[in-house]
């Protein structure tokens, strides 16, 4: 089958002498002009504030204090989302709950992006004994039970919000460089990528000016799928006793834990459900619009 | 292709032994063993159970048996069902998970690659957002709560079909829907993003070009490179789906694997979790060979070495 | 079966949810959660959440929860709960198992079904020597086992010492130890077995000395793991002698049919002695352990018995107006114990001032909403004659006062307390509760930790925690079965406290025959411990279970045993409801 030259500008030598600060001005020039992805950031700034203050903010209740005899309550007046089977205010535990939840979809997902990308390319591209071995890792930490891996995390370790990151790194990246490396053994063979080499390019600058971008595509609709994942692996480590702990809590062991009184207690599950759902279409329309920002062909095409 | 096959099987038995080797010892550094309960055991029944199973021995000894035993495809009986072999355990539970998974697989690929390809085709446009809504809302909505909202709206409600058990075609349909949609969810959102990469491509342009109908271009050309992502995807999610899923099976009450490995971990049954952790782990690694093996089919360029 | 059935659109439905079972206890009893009364708006957010839901029109009968069409012919089916760790009586543990052996299996004595009072079982009379030690059974002629083997004395002598034997690992071997030499024989100190107190004289006759008086022997006696083995079949195939294939009883029922995590089914074992007693022609027990599917499953008309334990705690006052549910008090206290060898919780006052701060009647009335009974003290209710010790009431500026004797004003310079439990949705969210209640009361911070079950037990039995949640289940009807608990060096004690006064009156009540003196003597020590609060009482477990009501013989019990035998199917059941007492407690 025959390829026509090199779709991505970047294999241009003007390109190559331009820096790389103009790709991505070019690119947050076209974010900008994306109404969804503007509005999706907004929101997602919005409601990041929103969590951060919590604390703070005077018309929220405390998500602690109890009323043991009005306990789950729907929603009225008084309280928004309802209450919680202690008589909590869920209003104001969902928006604490949002802190925890927020910041570990933000890292979790940080994490997978940045040790999946690599590990994928870096396999990928090299090939051969590397790739072999970097995959057999994969496998590896994909077979080994993670409810150990977990429990040794707290025996060895004192519970801290680090820890709970350790623990949603190990596995969190793995897909994600599968998913990588079967992109990176497509393209790697491509014309662009040999007349990049062909121009004198190292490695380093092969894999992550050419064949990265290509792959962004996939990489970012797989980011943006990992957000709820994390933010429900969450709430099973929570469960094992790292993660959040009681009486605070998170959308996840929220959603979890309304879901087993579902047919009695429906707000319990709803609202915490929402507020991630609504997070998490936020982050698609702003993954779909980052995509379409950073996309080397539309970046041509709008040239 | 032959010594790239024979290697990689080969590659499995180091790999499988690093596998093992490391939960062996994952395990026996977690805080309890077996044969704990609520209700306290003599000591002399203890040692008793202790010296039965042969964890009365130096760690080394045991470890070595566990080597030695591994090697034959025996786990030796399951200290949590100690008249059942790990090895019965395991075979009666895949034959019903790998059932449920591979129904759900099946599924999930026939919905999603089709709406991926549908959306990608239309990108920006109306099917293209709705299928996008659709793949959104099977992503965020968790199974374990899609499972009981399934049961409470088909079971409790209408009652069309039954709540959980494994017996008839009827009792299949909830239990492979509440599996699925998720799946195709990601399956969707993948083959998106694989096919909008592939089309944009010049030897697409050069098709159409060349007067190739729409369709031809589209499933011919492009669905087989645009699905790579989704069949990278495919090694892990598979074996993760034909593996059993936990809460699946605990919804629907359902006799399949994915639960043993819980109940193995909880209780320290060493055996029961060696077989399991090794059997998944094998299958996984034979289902990513497979993967690599599509990549060369799927697209020529793609060398193997 | 569905869709035949159009019951009302009544909002019972429960969804499963996934607990691990991982993170539950094995037989545990879940507790409730508070509900509310808020029915208007959960049908509009279900209508929401789901948006195609309509309802059918109400069934006739509304009295009962979900289906009321019982299945053709004599077939009764339950949920048994998690799968059984095995069915060899001498072995297991655990109420599943021991359902499954009962049901295969039978013994000296049995259970009345009502009031588990011992009656005869293979044993048609028994005598008892004036001192209380000697026990003389006499077998009813003609028993066999159901390959057609004779069954005789000397079964039982195999049996017991079988179960004794350190080598066969018995989990419940301790409920033989008032069997002279029992105690020792199965801790390896003595190692000959005709040293037990256990004799076969003839063919019919079973004669057992004890090592003291005990007056819930014969209690015991019904317990699975007295129950006997086929030597024969023992011998031959090893530990793999209770598989379906190779399986000889010589019960009610024989097991027609197994499949893990699946079901058991059972027919009529025609070799039975008593065969015309069983109505059944087929049992089904499934192997459900999800509480929500479980229900679900009753509802939906699956089962016939929704066993206690298998109520989602919050749905249990949505289920109290259908007259196929009951309620009853049972054999088991929660409670937390307390490290008595951390400081400072060596110090009583601050263990009385923790005890005296929590608010019992608060946990149950609402956070438990009404499912279980505030206890104040160790020993559970319903053993006739035996007073008790006086129960803990909440007394928050008493608590207060004792924890300014400990040192502690106003909870200042008072170590973060960490509450340990294994992770389950209820013990986390009582434990909630206690937390804000001794910040509120007593000023002490107190931090929540769940561990799996593995960690948990390790925590608990090594002493590393401050205060655990714990429980205990009776496995007879007498207070020693709480009492033993506490007594120093006891494996289950798992909270550093002894006191040798303690441990001298329960030595003293074992060998006292008179039953008054007995229950005073265990009274007076009972109410040491409370003072002493090396444990803080919670709350005294109930049963709540539904029964279909065309189900006969299966009553509500203090110990929740139900042999299976008296059970059986009434088609004409909307005729005979009023009279039945078995539907309405």
């Amino acid at each position: 089958m025959s390829i026509g030259i090199a779709p991505p500008a970047t294999v241009l030598p003007a390109t190559h002498a331009n820096p790389p600060r103009s790709l991505w001005s070019d690119a947050w020039k076209r974010l900008r002009r994306n109404r969804m992805a503007v509005a999706s950031g907004a929101f997602l700034v919005l409601i990041s504030l929103f969590a951060l203050t919590a604390p703070w903010l005077p018309f929220l209740q405390d998500p602690t204090l109890q009323d043991l005899a009005r306990g789950a309550t729907p929603p009225s007046p008084a309280h928004w989302f309802g209450t919680d089977e202690l008589g909590r205010d869920t209003f104001a535990r969902v928006a604490h709950g949002g802190r925890i939840s927020m910041l570990v979809g933000l890292v979790g997902t940080f994490v997978s992006l940045v040790i999946g990308v690599t590990w994928g390319a870096v396999a990928g591209y090299v090939g051969g004994k590397v790739d072999e071995f970097m995959m057999r890792v994969v496998d590896v930490l994909y077979s080994l039970p993670y409810i150990f891996l977990v429990i040794l995390l707290l025996v060895f370790f004192s519970k801290s919000l680090l820890m709970l990151f350790v623990a949603l790194g190990l596995v969190q990246w793995l897909t994600m460089a599968r998913i990588v490396r079967g992109q990176v053994l497509s393209l790697r063979t491509q014309t662009f990528v040999e007349a990049a080499r062909a121009l004198g390019a190292g490695t380093p600058a092969i894999l992550f000016r050419h064949i990265v971008p290509n792959t962004l595509g996939p990489v970012i609709v797989f980011t943006t799928l990992t957000v709820p994942a994390v933010i429900l692996q969450e709430a099973f480590l929570s469960f094992l006793g790292l993660g959040v702990q009681p009486p605070a809590a998170s959308w996840g062991t929220l959603v979890s834990d309304g879901a087993k009184v579902l047919a009695l207690f429906p707000w319990l599950v709803i609202f915490p459900g929402f507020a991630m759902s609504l997070t998490l279409l936020a982050f698609n329309f702003l993954g779909d619009g980052l995509r379409d920002a950073l996309d080397p062909q539309g970046r041509r095409d709008g040239n | 292709m032959i010594s790239f096959l024979s290697r990689r099987l080969l590659l499995m038995i180091p790999t499988l032994w690093v596998i093992g080797t490391l939960t062996f010892f994952m395990m026996r550094l977690a805080p309890g063993g077996p044969f704990m309960s609520e209700k306290d055991i003599p000591a002399a029944t203890k040692t008793q159970l202790l010296h039965q199973y042969g964890l009365d021995k130096p760690l080394a000894q045991q470890y070595g048996m566990f080597l030695w035993n591994a090697a034959h495809f025996d786990f030796g009986p399951s200290y949590k069902y100690p008249q059942q072999q790990v090895r019965e355990i395991i075979l009666e539970g895949f034959k019903v998970s790998a059932e449920l998974g591979g129904w759900a697989l099946l599924l999930s690929l026939l919905l999603g690659v089709p709406i991926g390809v549908i959306a990608a085709v239309n990108q920006n446009r109306a099917p293209d957002h709705a299928a996008m809504a659709l793949a959104l809302a099977g992503v965020s909505i968790p199974n374990f709560v899609l499972g009981p909202v399934l049961v409470l709206v088909f079971s409790l409600t209408l009652y069309w079909l039954p709540p959980a058990l494994w017996r008839g075609p009827e009792t299949r349909i909830l239990p492979v829907l509440a599996l699925a949609v998720s799946y195709v969810a990601y399956i969707a959102r993948l083959t998106r993003a694989g096919m909008l990469e592939v089309l944009r491509q010049d030897y697409i342009r050069t098709a159409r070009a060349k007067g190739l109908s729409e369709r031809v271009v589209v499933l011919k050309h492009a669905l087989k490179l645009g699905i790579l992502p989704v069949v990278s995807y495919l090694g892990p999610a598979a074996a993760r789906i034909i593996m059993g899923s936990i809460v699946i099976e605990q919804i629907f009450a359902i006799p399949g694997l994915g639960r043993y490995l819980v109940i193995g971990a909880t209780n320290k049954d060493y055996t029961l979790v060696l077989g399991v952790v090794l059997f998944y782990a094998s299958f996984l690694m034979a289902l990513n060979l497979l993967v690599d093996i599509a990549y060369t089919w799927l697209d020529p360029r793609v060398e193997l070495r | 079966m569905y869709g035949k059935q159009r019951p009302r659109c009544h909002f019972g439905g429960i969804p499963p949810t996934p607990i691990h079972p991982a993170f539950r206890m094995p037989s545990a009893l879940l507790s409730s959660r508070p509900v509310n009364h808020s029915r208007p708006f959960t049908r509009i957010a279900l209508v929401a959440l789901l948006a195609t839901a309509s309802c059918t029109p109400p069934a006739r009968d509304h009295r009962y929860f979900g289906s009321v069409t019982p299945a053709k012919g004599q077939v009764f089916r339950f949920n048994n709960g998690a799968e059984p760790e095995g069915t060899d009586p001498g072995v297991i543990s655990g109420q599943p198992d021991g359902r499954v052996a009962r049901a295969l299996f039978e013994g000296l004595i049995v259970s009345d079904p009502q009031t588990l009072m011992p009656l005869p079982g293979l044993a048609y009379r028994w005598e008892t020597s004036a001192d209380g030690l000697v026990y003389t059974y006499h077998l009813r002629p003609g028993l066999q086992w159901n390959d057609g083997t004779r069954l005789d004395s000397r079964d039982f002598l195999y049996s017991w010492t079988r179960a004794l034997d350190p080598a066969t690992v018995s989990r419940n071997a301790s409920l033989l130890y008032p069997i002279r030499n029992g105690e020792r024989f199965n801790k390896g100190e003595i190692t000959d077995p005709t040293q037990l107190g256990l004799a076969a004289p003839d063919d019919s006759t079973f004669v057992v000395t004890l090592e003291n008086p005990t007056a819930y022997w014969l209690f015991l006696n019904s317990y699975y793991t007295f129950l006997p083995v086929p030597r024969h079949t023992i011998e031959k195939w090893g530990v793999r002698w209770t598989r379906p294939e190779h399986i000889v009883n010589n019960g009610p029922y024989n097991l027609g049919y197994w499949k893990q995590y699946d079901r058991f089914e059972f027919v009529p074992n025609k070799s039975y002695w008593d065969r015309s007693a069983v109505k059944l022609d087929r049992i089904i027990a499934y192997t459900v352990d999800d509480l929500n599917t479980s229900t679900n499953l009753y509802k939906a008309g699956v089962t016939d018995w929704n066993p206690s334990g298998y109520i989602p705690g919050p749905f249990i006052p949505q289920m109290r107006p259908f007259a196929d549910f009951r309620q009853g008090r049972y054999q088991g206290v929660y409670f937390y114990s307390v490290n008595v060898t951390r400081k400072p919780y060596d110090n009583v006052h601050v263990r009385r001032a923790l005890n005296l701060a929590i608010d019992r009647l608060s946990i149950t009335r609402d956070v438990l909403k009404g499912s279980r009974e505030p206890w104040g003290r160790l020993t559970p209710e319903g053993y006739p004659g035996y007073q008790g010790a006086p129960q803990v009431a909440y007394d928050p500026a008493r608590a207060r006062e004792e924890l300014i004797q400990a040192g502690y004003p106003g909870g200042k310079g008072f170590p973060k307390l960490n509450i340990l439990f294994n992770t389950s949705e209820d013990h986390r969210r009582i434990a909630e509760a206690i937390q804000a209640m001794w910040k509120r009361e007593l000023g002490i911070d107190v931090e929540l930790s769940n561990q799996d079950w593995g960690s948990y037990l390790q925590a608990t039995t090594s002493l590393q925690y401050d205060v655990a949640r714990r429980s205990w289940i009776g496995d007879y009807l007498d207070p020693n079965s709480f009492l033993q608990l506490l007594s120093a060096g006891d494996g289950n004690n798992r909270s550093g406290w002894g006191d040798p006064a303690y441990d001298a009156l329960l030595k003293q009540a074992a060998r006292t025959l008179d039953p008054t003196e007995r229950f005073r003597l265990l009274t007076q020590a009972e109410t040491m411990a409370v003072e002493s609060a090396p444990f803080l009482p919670i709350y005294h477990y109930s049963t709540t279970e539904l029964v279909k009501p065309w189900v006969r013989g299966l009553y509500q019990t203090a110990l929740d045993y139900h042999p299976l035998k008296s059970i059986w199917i009434d088609h004409d059941w909307r005729r005979h409801l009023p009279r039945d007492s078995s539907v309405h407690p």
